[in-house]
């Protein structure tokens, strides 16, 4: 049993990390890390490549087992349990390098999400009709027959947040949706984060696009070599010494900075 | 919370089933219904055959429909669910000696022994799925080839219950026989029951949110899961579909044999004609395994018929050229080429081999 990290009358953190490693062979990729997100929070994780970023989100999604560590959901411990029991539990997750479901629609595989994630439609009627009702909401109607394979790369990352959606998280999870999109559909997607969010959906973006992450996020945790550098709100971590050099360089630190 | 669209979405409906099986039958068209109703037209045709054809006739379609049997079962796990099994004749002749232990060293009935056979499959499923279903792709054909040689040499060996390599027979007639022979009709009769049922379980199957949940699996085990599919029970349940209908397939097989060695009932050559039938009709459709069952049954029998000790041969080159040319299975092909209204065979080469 873990002990609660919060005082009895303070709200549980729908996510909680606490200790959380990973280790591949003999090196670290994720080494003691700690954190909680509240309920109807937006949560940036930033970091170099190789920070541990993605390594973070397969650990709280049951994906990956941890070397050490907890992972808490809404106060229960869901440390080891089955990818699908974490999602049946309100946590859906994107994954960086699309995994959609090649032999079926666009539509049916956000059907699909609908009928097995959180609530379940009951039918697959019902279940193709949650679909339709977001693919229109992500924008891809016109594309809800089309194989995966003709869609583009922005309508891609939109279909995997689909499928995402569909199980009805209270819990979202999103590794870099906007990485390699153009201006415009990076600004459409953020629009789209901040309808999840004002919808009750907690989020926690893993993300490369700094002015995405910077104008979605309430705070932001930093990853550097497996460990948390730093968190706090965008402006806090963004003016911190050690951020700019191990992360976002001088040039960014200087335009800021005018 | 505000009521916006998407909190609603969000929210979800929570309909009664009452209401969904009236929208169901509401919804009833001629063009969702027609594969229903196609098998069930198909199933009653082919009921009153047996009385007017030649009893050879009689037996070759016996071997057909238990061959569409077979290859449906395969493709709802190497099909369906991507898991292509080598060792699905295990199921054959485990049902196949189950029933036969049974009805003669038991003096029970087919109709006890034939559901002891189905069970036998499911438990035997079960049993090697939850270790050989953590394997992909090679590893796991060549696992599954291993335990179906496997549970050939364990019946080989049990020799007091099974008779070993001597065989075993299935006292049918006079007052030894717990139930009477059946004779052609009946088999036909009861392959051809196997048949529809096999193919009317895989299509409500295929239809249904299990039947999504195989394809996502097929498609991405992580992606699945992340949806909240459990990956492991829907694995192991379509294998144990899968091996619920080859074991009862074997079971009416080895009544209708009568007598029989391992080697007849655990032959490797059942499982290659599954996979072979499956993939040369389709993989992963209803309409695949039927047709290429019937086709690759009748035009063996009719090479055996008509072309003597070349028949081997000249079966085996007609494989090899279909799958050249249709390598995503024959049904597959024409409906790409339906939906793209354009039919060409070089082009179907080039877009699945290049």
């Amino acid at each position: 049993m873990i002990a609660p990290s919060a005082p009895a009358d303070a709200p549980v953190p729908i996510l909680e990390v606490r200790g959380l490693s990973r280790k591949f062979g003999g090196v670290w990729a994720l080494r003691d890390v700690s954190f909680a997100v509240a309920a109807g929070e937006v949560l940036g994780v930033i970091g170099p490549n190789g920070a541990g970023k993605t390594t973070l989100i397969n650990l709280i999604t049951g994906h990956l087992r941890p070397s050490g560590g907890h992972v808490l959901v809404g106060g229960i411990d869901v440390t080891k349990q089955r990818p699908w029991v974490i999602a049946h539990d309100g946590v859906a997750r994107t994954f960086q390098i699309v995994k959609p479901f090649r032999g079926v629609t666009v539509r049916e595989n956000v059907a699909i999400g609908a009928m097995h994630g959180n609530h379940r439609d009951r039918s697959v009627r019902e279940a193709l009709e949650t679909a339709d009702q977001i693919l229109e909401l992500v924008g891809i109607t016109h594309r809800a027959g089309s194989a995966p394979s003709e869609l583009s790369v922005a309508d891609a990352r939109r279909l995997e947040l689909a499928k995402a959606l569909a199980c009805r998280p209270r819990l979202l999870l999103i590794d870099e949706v906007m990485a390699g999109l153009r201006p415009q559909e990076i600004e459409s997607a953020v629009g789209l984060i901040h309808q999840l969010r004002e919808s009750g959906i907690t989020i926690v973006a893993v993300e490369h696009v700094m002015k995405a992450i910077i104008s979605i996020s309430d705070r932001i945790v930093v990853l550097h070599h497996g460990s948390i550098l730093t968190s706090g709100t965008p402006d806090q971590v963004l003016s911190d010494p050690r951020v700019i050099e191990a992360y976002l360089g001088h040039r960014f630190a200087r335009r800021r900075a005018t | 919370m505000s009521a916006s669209p998407l909190a609603l979405i969000l929210e979800g409906r929570k309909r009664p089933g009452r209401e969904l099986l009236a929208e169901w039958v509401r919804t009833r068209r001629l063009s969702n219904s027609w594969a229903a109703i196609a098998l069930v037209v198909g199933f009653a045709a082919m009921l009153g055959v047996q009385q007017v054809i030649e009893p050879g006739t009689m037996r070759l379609l016996s071997a057909v429909f238990m061959f569409v049997a077979l290859a449906q079962a395969w493709n709802l796990i190497g099909g369906f669910t991507g898991y292509a099994s080598f060792g699905q004749v295990a199921f054959f002749g485990l049902g196949a000696y189950i029933t036969a232990v049974l009805m003669n060293n038991s003096h029970l009935t087919f109709w006890l022994a034939m559901p002891a056979a189905i069970a036998g499959g499911v438990l035997f499923a079960v049993l090697i799925g939850l270790p050989l279903l953590r394997l992909r792709g090679h590893y796991f054909a060549i696992a599954t080839l291993g335990a179906a040689e496997g549970s050939r040499e364990v019946i080989n060996n049990m020799t007091p219950v099974t008779g070993g390599g001597l065989g075993i027979t299935i006292p049918t007639f006079g007052d030894q026989a717990p139930t009477p022979y059946f004779g052609k009709p009946g088999f036909y009769l009861a392959f051809l029951i196997l048949a529809a049922l096999s193919v009317a379980v895989s299509a409500l199957l295929a239809r249904s949110r299990f039947g999504y949940a195989m394809v996502a699996v097929h498609e991405d085990e992580a992606a699945a899961g992340a949806v909240g599919i459990n990956t492991t029970s829907v694995k192991v349940i379509a294998f144990a579909v899968s091996g619920a209908i080859v074991a009862c397939a074997g079971s009416i097989y080895a009544f209708q044999q009568i007598e029989f060695y391992p080697s007849d009932v655990f032959d490797p050559s059942f499982t290659v004609l599954m996979v072979i039938m499956v993939v040369i009709g389709g993989s992963g459709s209803i309409l695949g395994p039927l047709v290429g069952a019937v086709g690759l049954e009748l035009l063996s029998q009719f090479l055996r018929i008509n072309l003597g000790s070349y028949n081997q041969l000249i079966f085996g080159a007609i494989i090899v050229v279909v799958v050249v040319f249709f390598p995503q299975g024959v049904v597959n092909f024409f409906r790409d080429a339906w939906r793209l209204r354009r039919i060409s065979l070089l082009d179907n080469i080039r877009r699945y081999r290049l």
